[in-house]
């Protein structure tokens, strides 16, 4: 009786998990010469060639000859199918779209400001129509888009795509998120939080490209996180794993939005650093905060070391939970560089256990790493089963 | 009160007198509950533009009546209001197109008459307006120069004037083929991208935007934010007069509402929803003074 999957153990098994690990490491470093293919995946020359050859034939990846560092190579890529997918990170004051091939070059990437409280439909509109426009201008269509990943402040609940913390997100709650723009869009969607994308991200070609073991931080005008565990975000049991912004560092402090009282946000995040600056003119944006401490302005630089000792506090209970290798701080405050990373480390070095503490260092991605974390996420979703969660 | 924690005791006193001299912004009658701009910590920074009591005529009609208009720098600052609120003849006032009847302008801590549109503009106030005035006919660097072309000796320095054209609209991110495509070959967004490079030509304190989004797609009504977002970088004062909530919501930083020649509200933009804006645009609600 021939069943379809070959027997565990066999050869054959071994050539199909051999072959599936090579057009794994294709699809997240885009192309490879073979050489490369086999430091990705741990076979051996020999192997990589037999089985290049093999895919070659059957049209799955093409080869092309190259060089590198001065001697003949031979790059392998995934056959480009025609196919596009599209990244979109809805923040709290931005929103970016960006268009790759499957190959992961991006090839058109948007960006526009938010308001406060967006609502979820106009921005699902707007979002739908750029991408439209996007693709259109480079001369395909929507049909061309194979997938569309999405990335939100804060989690969605895994069952029902609805923010699973009501509350965080005016106007966006209740609303199953992925559906809604799918059905906008007629695509499969997949949204994960824009800590888990960014992480992602800054794992496959950031700062934690790697390591084994790390958290990421995403610090803006919200705060999020992501535990990198073993090459993927860890998402928990519904998805609210790694909420670094929602740590209570404070029993006693002022109430979040989130329910619960004195967490990491309402010390650190960007609404509360701007409303110290309350009637500043300057000061109505993260960035002018940032430009103003870097341009010296004592209080400017306190209100950021004081963000970066409160998120060291809570990173440190992390640490001691997850015992990561590296921290990546990124989002918009990461720009504020050594002014936020100094204290920051500091507290983390005196409160995580046995004064072991993590490298901290910031994101080499920048406000792309959420984005291009969705488009890597949407290419390993390409040909995914996909079903919309509410029906 | 938070941020006065934060302040020596010697700043909030200051902040007090300032406040009594000359209230910056006027708090309206019902203060407490209603969610408009309250001075608490006054900064020493000088307003760009401080327009005070502005009131016009246009024969029987009073288009304005004791309008006050403030921007600081690298501030954005909205300007919305139903048709016929005022909004136009407000700005065009500061562009120097009107003499108000009434009123005073001080730029800077200055105060200016401003008799003429060459006036303003030597002062520093540069305006988009709704029909953008470009000439069809003549390419991307003919616009951004006209009428205050480069030149060499009595030549025109065309190098020169392509060379600063390229390094304006990089500097504000434009997506822009070619500087000597002819503008009529050019889409909406770019045109207005064309016209917003070309206030900026003259090295402006404050851009006056008039309706920038409208009649765009969603591609090119990004790029103007975008650039309004640029403009502020540049530490420029920006006024934008749009009827788009959600735009004005992402891009400025203050929203002053007009409603029928008169001052109707005056917000910190991350403090109101667009219902209040919209209240206040209406007459549903009442801020004025």
């Amino acid at each position: 009786m021939q069943s379809r999957h070959p027997t565990p153990g066999s050869q054959t098994s071994l050539r199909e998990a051999n072959r599936a690990r090579i057009v794994e490491s294709l699809k997240r470093h885009g192309h490879l010469t073979q050489v490369e293919l086999a430091g990705a995946t741990g076979l051996s020359a020999a192997t990589i060639s037999n089985i290049v050859k093999e895919l070659s034939g059957a049209g799955v990846v093409n080869t092309a000859a190259t060089s590198r560092s001065g001697r003949r190579a031979v790059e392998v890529t995934l056959a480009r199918r025609q196919g596009l997918v599209a990244g979109l990170h809805i923040s709290k004051r931005h929103l970016r779209v960006a268009i790759s091939d499957v190959d992961r070059t991006v090839v058109a990437e948007n960006h526009l400001p938010l308001a406060v409280d967006h609502r979820y439909d106009r921005e699902l509109d707007r979002a739908a129509l750029l991408i439209g426009d996007m693709v259109e201008a480079l001369d395909a269509s929507l049909s061309d888009l194979l997938v569309l990943g999405m990335a939100l402040p804060h989690p969605t609940d895994p069952a029902t795509g609805i923010i699973s913390t009501p509350g965080l997100m005016r106007g966006w709650d209740g609303v199953a998120i992925a559906d809604s723009m799918s059905e906008r869009i007629q695509l499969p969607v997949f949204a994960d939080t824009e800590a888990n994308l960014g992480g992602l991200a800054e794992l496959r070609s950031g700062a934690a490209r790697g390591f084994t073991s790390s958290v990421y931080i995403r610090v803006g005008y919200s705060i999020g996180g992501s535990l990198l565990i073993n090459g993927s975000p860890y998402r928990g049991g519904s998805g609210r794993a790694g909420e670094v912004g929602h740590v209570m560092i404070d029993p006693h402090g002022p109430l979040c939005a989130c329910g619960n009282r004195g967490c990491l946000e309402v010390f650190a995040g960007g609404p509360a650093l701007l409303e110290l600056f309350r009637g500043d003119p300057g000061i109505h944006r993260l960035r002018d905060l940032l430009l103003r401490a870097e341009a010296g302005d004592s209080r400017a630089g306190r209100a950021i070391a004081d963000a970066g000792r409160h998120i060291g506090a809570a990173a440190a209970t992390v640490s001691t939970l997850f015992d990561p290798e590296l921290v990546v701080i990124g989002g918009e405050m990461a720009e504020a560089g050594e002014l936020l990373l100094a204290p920051l480390r500091h507290e983390l070095e005196r409160a995580t256990i046995g004064a072991h503490a993590p490298d901290v260092v910031t994101g080499t991605l920048g406000d792309r790493a959420a984005v291009l974390g969705c488009l890597a996420a949407a290419i390993d979703n390409v040909g995914a089963e996909w079903k919309p969660q509410l029906r | 009160m938070t941020s006065t924690e934060f302040d020596g005791a010697g700043t909030m006193n200051e902040a007090q007198s300032r406040t009594e001299e000359k209230p910056m912004i006027q708090a309206s009658p019902a203060a407490t509950t209603q969610p408009t701009v309250q001075p608490t910590v006054q900064s020493t920074v000088q307003p760009l533009v401080s327009m005070t009591g502005i009131s016009k005529n246009f024969g029987a009609i009073r288009a304005l009546t004791g309008v006050d208009l403030e921007v600081y720098p690298g501030e954005v600052v909205a300007l919305v209001g139903d048709n016929g609120a005022g909004k136009s003849t407000l700005v065009k006032i500061l562009a120097g197109v009107f003499k108000p009847d009434g009123g005073s302008i001080s730029l800077s801590g200055t105060p200016v008459i401003i008799s003429n549109t060459a006036e303003a503009y030597d002062l520093g106030i540069a305006t988009v307006f709704q029909d953008l005035a470009l000439c069809d006919n003549l390419d991307v660097v003919s616009n951004l120069w006209l009428g205050r072309e480069l030149n060499v000796r009595g030549v025109l320095d065309h190098v020169g004037m392509e060379t600063r054209s390229w390094a304006l609209l990089r500097e504000l991110s434009a997506r822009i083929p070619s500087v000597r495509a002819r503008v009529s070959t050019l889409s909406g967004g770019q045109r207005q991208t064309v016209a917003i490079a070309r206030s900026l030509i003259g090295e402006p304190t404050i851009v006056i935007l008039d309706e920038p989004t409208a009649a765009l797609g969603v591609g090119a009504a990004a790029e103007v934010l975008n650039l309004i977002e640029r403009l502020r970088e540049r530490g420029l004062g920006v006024i934008v007069i749009s009827h788009n909530i959600a735009d004005v919501q992402a891009v400025s930083d203050r929203i002053v509402v007009l409603r029928l020649g008169r001052n109707n509200g005056h917000f910190h933009t991350d403090d109101v929803t667009n219902e209040i804006v919209i209240s206040a645009i209406t007459g549903a609600s009442d801020y004025s003074r």
